[in-house]
């Protein structure tokens, strides 16, 4: 949140400085075959600058190494997919964008990444989840400091048919057991919604600040929260001083209790990015520029880092994390800045780099197929 | 944009037609030197060797309505980016950014402290007299900023003697008013000028909306600029050798600003009031002319939309003393200090900042010969905690070779340039860097000048070569940790050609006159000091690496025709060359008659911007309006 208040506070008053553009490139068309992008597909948004509309998805093949950029402008005529791409959700053979400045939600064919539609009229969205081929779900900030919603969504008109108020800044869902779970990371709990009545049945307090969600085999959620940050008035750093501990928090999703708080030792920090391995066993998050790997078993915090490139290196070098089911894989994003196109960077499951390669501006997340 | 080969067309066409003809340039050699009691002796005098051009009296009178947006990027091979049709615009010269320009209003620097720049969209051609364009460094002369070069802006003089006015109304596409009405007097001691104009325009034109689901044509929306302003000049000659002159400038503009294709509507509004009040006075003496300048001035910007609520109140007080000896036609020697004071209320600064800077210059001239005319100047600025490095200029100007009706002219110089943080950069709360540098500018350039003029034909060619480095260049950058941060992060490389060439005569009861304007620029980042951002050796975002222009003003009896042809090349538009623009070319139209109509006479235009309905966009994703009409008329009392 703190992020693009002052992002747009900046913009506000340098408007004419230099910003960060990109354009729907004037390549050539993809010469692929249709279908192009339904192979070993991992998919990868890119947010680009807001306010200038370029935002991008790149297809990157995990089993040959084709890199396509700029995917849904090459396959529709040179259109715009829109403003701050947040984040990408694939189901059923269709991918949905979550346009986070364009308040919508641009639906492709996630084969040959055809537009189909668009679920309009949403306010600030930031992810999508699907509980089947009928109904999806999409959070909603709406506003930066008040109640946030989950809008309700038919599948096949792709029109919102109800909205559901959570708590401040929803975030990431994630839906088990006829439960979709909503982090509010601008509050302190994570609501449970019941899926077949759509309406909140319970809300789980959390560490304040949570910012992603993972489940485990043993049907245990882990929340990832940042908790209060405060700048240093000196530096604008974040203050180790006066910011509180970010926190794991773990919830028997068979009770709805909270087992287990992890908390961290440095203040400053914050864990994000929860995601767990294939086999559920492991859950692996970013905290001060490395990832960290966590045995679901264990019965404290792993303090060894799995990525380790030292705290000082590019600041947003994880930007995002992603972790490929199929070999265990992990990607993140690199954004030097908004001007210029981001790097993903692989990682294999001894922590070593394999290879990088360039996409979009500013490379936020990765779905796998 | 499908277009793109008919616009190569065009201007290979144009590129031929000029091959007949050719020039709007003006170089330093027109300045000579005077003497003593000629007053107002222009900063050009002591720019030997460097390229100022002039736009043009015609192009001023025909276009009024506009702003100085629209005339640079029409007339001037410099690239404008402009965010939409409502949107702020700002001007990139040599391959510069905008805060490297700097803007003179009657010689003192109006850049808006807090962003070190302009936006030329609010500053209106109407109650201006005349614009001349620096092109390059001229750190020494003009101060802060001057890396990329300078526009200097001057309130008109007036010749004749006795009353005169002039009313002026305009109604065009897309719901565009615009209403003018000007007076002056002229005594024997005491001269008054007065204008004022209102503009209104909808900018509800219809575009291809890319970022919709199927591209459908959509009527542009929340795109309104209203505009209204006032200027005012009164010069009193106190005595034969002195005189005092009080100016006034104020300028109010209100827009709503036009979301890129494909971001929402966030219903973002600018509101820009600016008041510009100077006090002049002009002696002269044995010692040779003094001048003084006191100016006051109050920039107030408020952002609004959704989400934000932003405002900006900046006072500045200026005064500039200069004291210039003349002797002879042999040399010309001008001191002067430049004091700055700004108070800003800035929401961002968390508190009010104030600002103390001054700057010192020493402008030299000498002409040994009538043929050779050299400049030495220096500058040396100073601001607490970030003292720029000396700011020097060497140039010549030499007449080489004159043969028939043939006359040469082998010109250079060598210019230092700076550019002290802006407040923003300095105080902007979080992120503002309290141990930022000056940026540091060099530059080397020399040209040929060729004059031929045969009974009444004219032409002028002026070819220009330039090298120009840029150390400690400020680039904000995301932290990563929620905010943003300037930081001097690159060197920068920038040369090229620059080409530009007039052509006038008179046939008869016609007159007609073509000019062409050409610019190949290349800059690119050579060197990156923080981060791991360094895209080296790449063409910097937003320069294209050609434009040109080709315009024609021709009068016969009582009709006048203004033609305005641009092309700009393929812009990037990320730092490292994955995606551009593709060039464009625009060709804008006017006829005008005039009528004989009581003491006065009353002229009709007819103007047709955007003749071919072109399809462009000079800021990504932002729609820009297509072939536009606007009728005006304008009665004029001499």
């Amino acid at each position: 949140m703190k992020r693009f208040t002052s992002l747009r506070g900046f913009l506000v008053a340098s408007v004419l400085a230099t910003g960060a553009f990109m354009f729907t490139s004037c390549d050539d068309k993809a010469d692929g075959p249709t279908n192009t992008y339904a192979e070993n597909a991992v998919l990868i948004s890119n947010e680009g600058a807001m306010g200038h509309s370029n935002a991008s998805v790149s297809y990157y093949n995990r089993s040959n190494g084709t890199l396509v950029n700029q995917v849904f402008s090459k396959e529709n005529d040179e259109q715009v997919l829109g403003d701050v791409l947040q984040s990408i959700a694939v189901h059923n053979d269709r991918a949905y964008l979550v346009m986070n400045n364009s308040k919508k939600v641009v639906v492709a064919n996630a084969n040959t990444f055809k537009a189909e539609g668009e679920i309009g009229g949403l306010e600030m969205p930031r992810y999508f989840a699907a509980l089947d081929n009928q109904k999806g779900y999409v959070t909603e900030w709406v506003t930066y400091n008040s109640n946030g919603r989950v809008a309700v969504v038919d599948l096949s008109t792709l029109t919102v048919t109800k909205t559901i108020e959570v708590g401040v800044n929803p975030e990431k869902m994630v839906i088990a057991g006829g439960k979709l779970y909503v982090a509010n990371v601008g509050g302190s709990s994570v609501s449970v919604i019941n899926t077949a009545t759509d309406a909140v049945e319970n809300t789980l307090a959390v560490t304040y600040g949570p910012n992603s969600l993972a489940i485990d085999r043993n049907n245990v959620l882990w929340v990832a929260s940042s908790n209060r940050k405060e700048y240093d008035p000196k530096d604008w750093s974040v203050s180790e001083e006066l910011s509180q501990p970010g926190a794991l928090t773990k919830i028997d999703l068979s009770t709805n209790r909270v087992t287990t708080t992890y908390s961290f030792t440095r203040n400053a920090p914050a864990p994000t990015g929860i995601t767990t391995n294939t086999t559920k066993d492991k859950i692996y998050f970013v905290y001060d520029n490395k990832v960290y790997q966590q045995d679901i078993a264990a019965t404290a915090l792993n303090t060894t880092p799995f990525i380790n490139r030292g705290s000082s290196y590019p600041s947003r070098s994880f930007s995002s994390l992603g972790l490929d089911p199929a070999n265990g894989y992990i990607y993140a994003g690199k954004a030097p800045n908004y001007t210029s196109d981001g790097w993903v960077v692989r990682y294999n499951t001894t922590g070593a780099v394999v290879d990088s390669f360039r996409v979009g501006v500013a490379p936020n997340g990765f779905t796998f197929r | 944009m499908g277009n793109l080969s008919n616009c190569k067309v065009i201007f290979c066409i144009a590129c031929w037609c000029l091959a007949l003809v050719a020039e709007a340039q003006q170089d330093t050699t027109l300045y000579q030197l005077q003497a003593v009691e000629i007053f107002g002796k222009p900063a050009e005098v002591f720019a030997a060797g460097s390229r100022v051009s002039t736009l043009d009296s015609t192009y001023l009178s025909t276009y009024t309505s506009t702003t100085l947006a629209e005339a640079l990027q029409t007339r001037t091979p410099l690239y404008l980016k402009t965010y939409g049709a409502s949107g702020i615009s700002s001007v990139s010269f040599r391959g510069t950014s905008a805060s490297h320009t700097a803007v003179l209003w009657n010689g003192l620097s109006i850049a808006l402290p807090s962003l070190g720049q302009n936006d030329f969209a609010t500053l209106p051609l109407s109650g201006i007299g005349s614009i001349a364009v620096q092109h390059g460094a001229a750190g020494a002369s003009y101060g802060n900023g001057a890396i990329g070069g300078a526009v200097m802006l001057t309130s008109p003089e007036h010749s004749g003697k006795g009353f005169g006015m002039e009313l002026q109304q305009e109604a065009g596409s897309f719901g565009r008013y615009f209403s003018q009405a000007a007076l002056r007097y002229k005594g024997e001691k005491i001269a008054i000028g007065a204008s004022g104009y209102w503009h209104d325009a909808q900018n509800d034109f219809t575009y291809r909306d890319l970022g919709r689901f199927g591209a459908p044509d959509t009527r542009q929306e929340h795109a309104r600029v209203q505009q209204h302003g006032l200027t005012q000049d009164i010069r009193w000659q106190l005595a034969r050798r002195s005189h005092v002159a009080v100016r006034s400038w104020y300028t109010y503009t209100h827009r709503q600003l036009q979301p890129a294709m494909g971001a929402a509507d966030n219903k973002a509004e600018q509101l820009d009031k600016n008041l510009r009040l100077m006090a002049e006075f002009g002696h002269n003496s044995r010692l040779g002319e003094t001048s003084l300048k006191a100016g006051y001035f109050s920039d107030f910007l408020h952002y609004t939309d959704n989400s934000n609520n932003s405002t900006t109140d900046i006072t500045t007080y200026q005064l500039q003393a200069e004291q210039t000896y003349t002797q002879g036609q042999k040399w010309s020697l001008r001191g002067g200090l430049n004091l700055q004071h700004f108070a800003a209320e800035v929401q961002g600064y968390g508190g009010e900042v104030t600002e103390n800077r001054a700057s010192a210059f020493l402008l030299f001239r000498y002409d040994p010969d009538p043929k050779l005319a050299l400049s030495l100047n220096l500058r040396q600025a100073f601001i607490k905690g970030y003292n720029p490095a000396p700011t020097p200029t060497v140039g010549a100007n030499w007449q080489f070779l004159s043969f028939g009706e043939h006359q040469l002219y082998l010109k250079g110089n060598i210019s230092g340039s700076y550019r002290v943080p802006t407040l923003n950069e300095r105080f902007w709360q979080p992120g503002g860097n309290p141990n930022l540098k000056p940026e540091q500018g060099w530059q080397a350039e020399s040209g040929l000048r060729h004059l031929y003029t045969q009974g009444n034909f004219k032409l002028e060619s002026e070819a220009t070569a330039f090298h120009m480095l840029i150390d400690n260049w400020v680039l904000w950058t995301d932290t990563g940790i929620g905010y943003w941060t300037p930081l001097n992060l690159q060197k920068v490389h920038s040369q090229g050609l620059e080409l530009s060439s007039r052509a006038t005569t008179t046939i008869g009861e016609l007159q007609p006159g073509l000019s062409f304007s050409y610019a190949y620029t290349a800059t690119e980042q050579v060197k990156s000091y923080e981060g791991s951002a360094a895209e080296l050796n790449r063409q910097l975002p937003y320069v294209p690496l050609h434009k040109a222009t080709l315009a024609t003003d021709a009068t016969f009896r009582s009709w006048t025709f203004t033609g305005n042809l641009i092309y700009n090349s393929r812009r990037y538009i990320t730092t490292n060359n994955s995606g551009s623009m593709p060039g464009f070319a625009l060709l804008g139209l006017a006829l005008e008659r005039q009528f004989k109509l009581g003491t006065g006479s009353l002229h009709t235009t007819l103007r047709i911007d955007n003749s071919t309905n072109t399809e462009y966009q000079t800021m990504v994703n932002r729609a820009m309006p297509p072939r536009a009409y606007t009728f005006n008329l304008r009665y004029v009392i001499q």
